[in-house]
């Protein structure tokens, strides 16, 4: 009796417990941005925004522990469990294809925009498993999970640049420190099968609201493409941010090079009906000031520049279009100025096998002096001579303008570069970086199948971040020219396009016939110097039948 | 011609030479430098440790500690100073090849002094190396003092200068057993008398030990200037592994660029036996004259060592000006020269096409090196054989030597 | 010096002819060749540590019992002399079905010593039920005495041995996932569309799984792990369409038996987990859209039938949640639905973990009683064990059979670690039969994970053929010579010496002569 009283008890609080841990609110976001450039394309942002509120990212040192039954409405329970089984504190995923044209672009609404694919996470120190080992598994795992080859981002690939990659939400306060891991693969390709994936960690799918116009077909033909997973922790909660952004043509996809576009003519699609779990759904136009538009249907809201659909308030399907009635066809402009404040170029010189100089040419395009910090992660396959490595500004040579302030160098077959600097640039001035590189020579095993193709090298990374004092704008006030670039609250990446890099490859039919020709050098050599040192000389006739004979020695 | 006049001469062209352009051109290449002894990664060695990094945490410096602190400090390297230090290097290396001429004909000098020096002074194989600022310019130097001193005599000096020597290159460690010998011998020419050697057993001890306490002593002050041991396995630990795969004229990095990752701990292991099985055989052979084995054992190391430069077979050509008595005897020297002759055009030729040009592949230098081989292995068995067949004598009437 | 005219000299006058010099040469070149041996070894020997393959096929003709000992009772003095008569011919009618206890892993003992914690059956007078309490059953017996002693042995037997055909395969045992130490159950609300009316946005999950599930999960907890989670979907579209039926007045959708096959629809529905090996018990709550509702499974017949739960064998249960048009308005389910879904859920789990079913004419306070969780014990206890025999005997075999695969220390002692853990097994089953599932399960553990150990693949692909094709080149050469040498010297020493033999000989012979 007593027993089944306590039962009953143990029974109501354990009810209780469950309720007063896991009872979390989640919320879902959606919206899509779409921004017509200066050169006649349209960049399009979705953005799919998931919050578990009152959720802290897992302690690692709790890792042996059972876990919080994980019970989610709208979070995506593949990526939590992948979240939760390697404690990470952070992740951020990107898969992109073609380079961002910054200068023509300006910065992209998401800011990762390295070509191929990258992923870093932050994750806490401490408790059973170590983060390298959270570290691979988090990559095989979503390597799973989007059908990505991220698996190969392994230790060849994997630095940890600290200063450049920040983290983006807060980090728990934890006994231990947080641990950054960093890998990019730039011969990765997105396509239709990490897309699918993609669309299924959303509440809604594809099947209604914003995400109705993801239509791979449209996407991928996309002058730029790219999907991107981020997952911050924020005070309120951890955040799973999905995103693809996309930068179309419409000259290119209309008959008559005009730039116009509508949802319809871009997407193939148009948004038929909200998602109906989504708190808000909305679909943002950013409108350019100076010219002559017209937009349909009527917004629900302007603010500013920026024209708001909310899709949910709608009842028929909804087709945002915007047409320059006033252009016969698009004019691309000449010799705009830079929106970007950097302009950087990044190529490797040489058409060696063996040897090259990469050079980075960056133009500040502001009025003011700017520091920047650079980052450079190189797989093994190319050496730096640090010592070679030079700046100058129109050939004069400012090596005061670099400072070096980490290096990691690379260990053949196991660790890649990592290589942070300083760069103060001048006003409107263009900076010359050349260092000698060394290609490397590799095993035949480790090269690709397509080994001729080359290489593709991770982009380079730099953020302005230290803007100076514009003399100009402090005695004159000219608004227009240097009030543009307004500075920025964050500091904001800017990544280089990646290079390729052809390295000397061995003859792979070969392993066999090397085998056999050196080692029968080595076994000729040796045996004729064995036969030398332990055969007897003797004196041969020449003329005559009987060898050996001894004639008139002395 | 006056030796007086001609070694000032050859060393003043020397030094010219390296004043020009041309080391800027050759530097990098990878037949006259190895990654063990490239003046680009010396250099990139210097410029770390200078801004506080460790250079033996990665890959690309391979060099020994002992040269990394004389070049950061007392030794800067710049375009200025360095022609002027890998001069004198082989300044020192013909210097002391000629006083090895000297002590084995026990004359204070002939007429050949000046062809001896030459030998050394306008080998292609020894001064383009040199010209690139390869370190096995100094190697080479030291190899030839240590000889030099074992020659004269003085065992400690001799001793001192191989252990430096050792500790730069750790494949010469095979050149103790015959400089050892030579310590316990007479420098002059036996070639064409041999008489065995006179076991002094008791006398060898002392002179290993005070080898290894050199040796030791070296390693102590490379560990103390690092602050740990890792440069331990950078620098002796790629003669041994291999992580470095950069073509050289030598017969390893192809293998192992082509052999199977399960074989190839194995065959590292055999290539470097193999290396470690000559000098016992060489020595017992040539116990008459230790300065021949040294040269045999040299052939050999150039022939089979890992991480080989042209200056390593050059050093053994240069070598061959020591022994007139045996040039007779040689058995098809003809053969011999052509062989090298030809492996001097195919090497830069195929290096060119394969790295530069990219029209021909890693077989063509690949191909080369096998010749360049063959023509090091029949260099050595001439070499070989005419230092025993000299002992025989000249051949009347219808008669010739062989072996059975 | 003039070389030109030195005289020749007897090729075999130079010392360094002599067999000494050339004796010591070989020796020094065979000296470097043996001290290199070890060093051979250390860089092509494969890690292959020996197997205790007698120990393992020792194991093989064992098979795992447990006695079980019952007793029986009475309060009643009048029941005294009945109860013992009964125990005996209990006894003696349950001798008769020793093979099929055997098939069981039982081997049931009956007699009237209640001292231990055993199994106690409390004689009563009466006509109810038998009904349980912990390990007590209350059995009341009113006719005859051998229809008592029949009726017991009946219920001993479906209580104890309920898995009849645990030793062959049936119907039932093929539902029965295979045993893990951990399962994650992962519980998911599916809307075929959410757009539609009939859309469910919210559930609560937790109370219902503390309420229905977390009970058995507690109560197996000796035997298995769980993790648990849910998610809701709002777009799982079928893969198929239902087949639509003109039912009273209004339109019925159903699902046919080829249907029930075929509907996890896995290329839609986000359901699998990538994160850890654990087998995975999938629970769908599937709420199809208003132009499939109402959905109702149909039977062979095309029928509907009135259950709308089914189970997929090893994989999970399936609950078709057809919302209720009185109370549409609702977007979250009512707890009476709920409760009842979850119930299903707690029934479908029982099942897919093996846990025997009551049977229907004995009574119970609790949902799962002790003797049902004893019976699974024994069950899982007897498959590991058979599990863990056959995975050991299958490694020795594989190993033996291929001569290049590598036997690491990790595999040698997982394996002696399961065999050590399975002798444990099998001693502890007459004594406590949470000692022998416990061994049991770290028995079948450590065979599996020695089995699929990533080491022993390694060298797979290296055939012995491809090894002499890279040795050969070298070594074939290089080994002629060293050879031929070492047996021309010897050849040439025994010549001397019989030489010198003869020599003397022939001394003493010319002396004598």
């Amino acid at each position: 009796m007593l027993s089944g009283w306590l039962f009953n008890v143990c029974f109501f609080l354990s009810v209780l417990a469950a309720r007063t841990v896991a009872l979390h609110a989640e919320q879902f976001d959606e919206e899509l941005t779409l921004r017509p450039l200066r050169d006649g394309k349209l960049a399009a942002r979705f953005s799919f925004t998931t919050l578990l509120k009152g959720v802290a990212p897992r302690n690692p040192e709790r890792l042996d522990e059972d876990d919080d039954s994980q019970h989610y409405t709208l979070f995506p329970l593949a990526l939590g469990q992948i979240l939760r089984e390697y404690a990470v504190t952070e992740m951020h995923l990107t898969l992109n294809a073609g380079n961002w044209a910054y200068d023509r672009w300006g910065y992209p609404d998401d800011l990762g925009v390295s070509t191929g694919a990258e992923l870093w996470a932050w994750m806490g120190e401490g408790g059973p498993v170590t983060v390298d080992d959270r570290w691979k598994g988090l990559r095989n795992a979503l390597a799973g999970l989007f059908c990505a080859s991220l698996g190969s981002l392994d230790e060849q690939r994997t630095t940890s640049p600290a200063l450049t990659f920040q983290p983006e939400g807060s980090l728990p306060r934890w006994n231990a420190s947080h641990q950054l891991r960093h890998a990019t693969l730039p011969s990765e390709h997105v396509c239709t099968e990490n897309l699918t994936p993609f669309l299924k960690l959303l509440p809604c799918k594809a099947r209604s609201g914003v995400a109705m116009l993801l239509n791979p077909h449209r996407l991928f033909d996309a002058d730029w493409h790219g999907l991107g997973v981020h997952v911050r922790y924020l005070d309120a909660g951890v955040e799973v941010r999905l995103a693809f952004q996309a930068v179309f043509d419409p000259v290119r996809l209309s008959s008559d090079k005009r730039r116009d576009w509508s949802l319809r003519s871009v997407f193939d699609r148009t948004i038929d009906r909200a998602c109906p779990v989504a708190r808000s759904s909305e679909v943002r136009v950013e409108l350019l000031p100076d010219s002559a538009y017209a937009i349909t249907p009527d917004p629900s809201e302007i603010d500013g520049n920026r024209a708001t659909y909310a899709v949910k308030d709608r009842t028929e399907p909804l087709d945002v279009a915007m047409r320059w009635p006033g252009e016969e066809a698009f004019q691309y402009p000449i010799e705009a100025a830079p929106l970007s404040p950097l302009s950087v170029r990044r190529t490797l010189k040489g058409s060696s096998q063996s040897d090259a100089q990469l050079s980075v040419v960056i133009r500040n395009n502001l009025p003011v002096q700017v520091r920047s910090s650079y980052l450079e992660t190189m797989p093994w396959l190319v050496e730096f001579y640090l010592h070679t490595l030079h700046a100058d500004i129109g050939g004069v040579p400012r090596d005061d303008l670099v400072s070096v302030i980490s290096y990691t160098a690379p260990v053949p077959h196991t660790r890649p570069t990592l290589f942070q600097a300083i760069l103060t640039l001048p006003p409107k001035t263009t900076l010359h970086l050349t260092m000698d590189v060394t290609k490397t020579f590799l095993r035949y095993t480790e090269h690709p199948p397509d080994a001729q193709r080359g290489w593709d090298l991770p982009p380079a990374v730099l953020i302005p971040f230290d803007f100076g004092e514009d003399p100009i704008q402090n005695h004159t006030t000219s608004p227009g020219t240097s009030a543009k670039y307004a500075r920025p609250a964050r500091p904001r990446r800017i990544y280089t396009s990646v290079l390729l890099v052809d390295l000397a490859t061995p003859d792979f039919s070969m392993p066999y016939n090397v085998i056999i020709m050196s080692c029968t050098l080595i076994a000729l050599i040796f045996g004729s110097v064995f036969n030398l040192l332990t055969r007897k000389f003797v004196l041969v006739r020449l003329d005559g039948d009987s060898a050996e004979q001894k004639p008139d020695v002395k | 011609m006056d030796f007086r006049l001609a070694f000032p001469a050859l060393v003043a062209g020397r030094l010219l030479l390296a004043y020009t352009s041309l080391p800027d051109v050759l530097k990098n290449d990878h037949q006259l430098s190895s990654p063990l002894t490239s003046y680009s990664r010396l250099q990139e060695g210097v410029y770390l440790f200078q801004q506080g990094f460790d250079p033996y945490s990665g890959g690309p410096f391979r060099h020994s500690p002992l040269l990394l602190s004389v070049f950061s400090t007392v030794f800067p390297l710049t375009r200025f100073t360095s022609p002027i230090l890998w001069t004198a290097c082989d300044a020192v290396a013909a210097w002391a090849l000629v006083r090895i001429w000297r002590a084995r004909q026990n004359i204070a000098g002939s007429m050949r002094d000046t062809l001896v020096a030459a030998s050394y002074l306008l080998n292609p194989y020894i001064f383009l190396p040199s010209l690139a600022f390869s370190t096995s310019s100094i190697e080479n130097a030291l190899c030839l003092t240590s000889l030099m001193f074992a020659c004269q005599g003085r065992s400690s000096a001799a001793l001192m200068a191989l252990a430096l020597l050792t500790h730069l290159s750790l494949p010469s460690i095979l050149l103790l057993f015959p400089v050892s010998l030579l310590l316990l011998t007479d420098p002059f020419s036996h070639l064409a008398f041999p008489r065995p050697f006179v076991a002094r057993i008791p006398s060898l001890p002392p002179l290993l030990a005070e080898f290894t306490a050199y040796f030791l002593g070296l390693c102590a002050a490379a560990t103390l200037l690092c602050g740990n041991t890792t440069w331990v396995e950078k620098t002796w630990g790629a003669f041994l592994l291999l992580p470095d795969l950069t073509p050289n004229p030598g017969l390893w990095w192809y293998f192992f660029t082509e052999m199977f990752d399960h074989f190839r701990p194995f065959f590292l292991m055999v290539f470097s036996v193999h290396l470690l099985i000559y000098a016992l055989p060489l020595c017992i052979k040539y116990q008459h004259d230790g300065v021949y084995a040294t040269y045999l054992l040299l052939g050999v190391l150039a022939t089979f060592k890992a991480y080989p430069t042209l200056s390593d077979p050059g050093l053994f050509l240069s070598m061959s000006a020591l022994f007139p008595e045996t040039y007779p005897y040689l058995r098809h020297p003809i053969v011999t020269t052509l062989l090298h002759l030809h492996a001097s055009l195919l090497l830069p030729l195929f290096h060119n096409l394969w790295l530069t040009q990219g029209t021909g592949n890693a077989n063509f230098f690949y191909a080369s090196t096998l010749v360049f081989g063959m023509a090091n292995g029949a260099a050595l068995l001439d070499a070989m054989w005419a230092g025993l067949r000299v002992a025989i004598g000249e051949m009347r009437g219808e008669c010739e030597v062989a072996q059975e | 010096m003039d070389h030109s005219s030195r005289p020749l000299v007897d090729p075999a006058k130079p010392f360094f002819e002599s067999n000494h010099t050339r004796r010591s040469i070989i020796a020094s070149y065979w000296l470097v060749v043996l001290l290199a041996v070890p060093l051979w070894w250390t860089t092509t020997s494969i890690d292959r540590l020996s197997l205790p393959t007698s120990r393992v096929l020792a194991q093989q003709d064992k098979q795992l019992v447990f006695p079980v000992h019952v007793c029986l009772s009475t309060q009643e003095s009048s029941l005294a002399g009945p109860t013992a008569t009964l125990a005996r011919v209990v006894q003696q009618l349950l001798d008769a079905e020793r093979e099929m206890q055997e098939r069981s892993g039982v081997h049931i003992h009956t007699d009237l010593d209640c001292d231990r914690d055993v199994y106690e059956v409390e004689v009563l007078s009466g006509t109810n039920q038998p009904t349980i309490e912990g390990k007590r059953l209350r059995f009341e017996i009113d006719e005859t005495q051998v229809m008592s002693a029949m009726r017991l042995t009946d219920t001993l037997l479906t209580l104890l041995a309920p898995y009849v055909t645990l030793r062959s395969n049936n119907h039932q045992t093929e539902r029965v996932l295979k045993y893990a130490p951990r399962y994650r159950l992962a519980l998911s609300l599916l809307n075929e569309d959410a757009t539609s009316e009939h859309s469910i946005k919210a559930w609560d999950v937790q109370g219902h799984l503390s309420k229905h599930i977390s009970p058995i999960l507690d109560r197996l907890s000796v035997l298995h792990n769980f993790t648990v989670e849910s998610q809701i979907q709002f777009h799982a579209p079928l893969a198929f369409e239902p087949v639509t039926l003109q039912g009273s007045g209004q339109e019925v959708h159903g699902l046919t038996q080829e249907h029930l096959t075929v509907f996890v629809n896995s290329a839609e529905w986000t359901l699998s987990s990538s994160v850890s090996n654990d087998p995975v018990i999938h629970f769908i709550l599937f709420v199809p859209s208003a132009k499939h509702t109402p959905l109702h499974i149909l039977d062979a017949a095309g029928q509907p039938v009135a259950s709308s739960a089914f189970i997929l064998p090893q994989w999970g249960g399936i609950v078709v949640h057809n919302p209720n048009s009185a109370i549409s308005e609702s977007t979250v389910l009512v707890p009476s639905e709920l409760d009842l879904m979850f119930a299903t859920f707690r029934h479908q789990l029982m099942t897919l973990l093996g846990v025997p079913e009551l049977s229907k004419n004995i009574q119970s306070n609790q949902s799962l009683t002790d003797w049902q969780i004893d019976a699974l014990l024994r069950r899982r206890a007897i498959e590991n064990a058979q599990g863990s025999k056959d995975t050991l005997r299958s490694i020795v075999q594989l190993v033996r059979q291929i001569e290049n695969m590598p036997v690491g220390h990790d595999v040698k002692d997982d394996v002696q670690g399961s065999l050590t853990a399975l002798e444990q097994t099998y001693a502890a089953a007459s004594s406590s039969l949470h000692a022998s599932i416990e061994r049991s399960k770290e028995a079948i553990t450590l065979a599996s994970r020695a089995f699929f150990n990533p080491g022993m693949l390694a060298l797979l692909y290296f055939p012995a053929e491809h090894k002499y094709a890279v040795y050969t080149p070298l070594f074939g050469s290089i080994a002629a010579p060293l050879l031929a040498a070492v047996i021309r010297e010897l050849m040439a020493w025994r010549r001397t010496r019989h030489g010198a033999q003869q020599a003397g000989s022939k001394d003493a012979k010319e002396k004598v002569d």
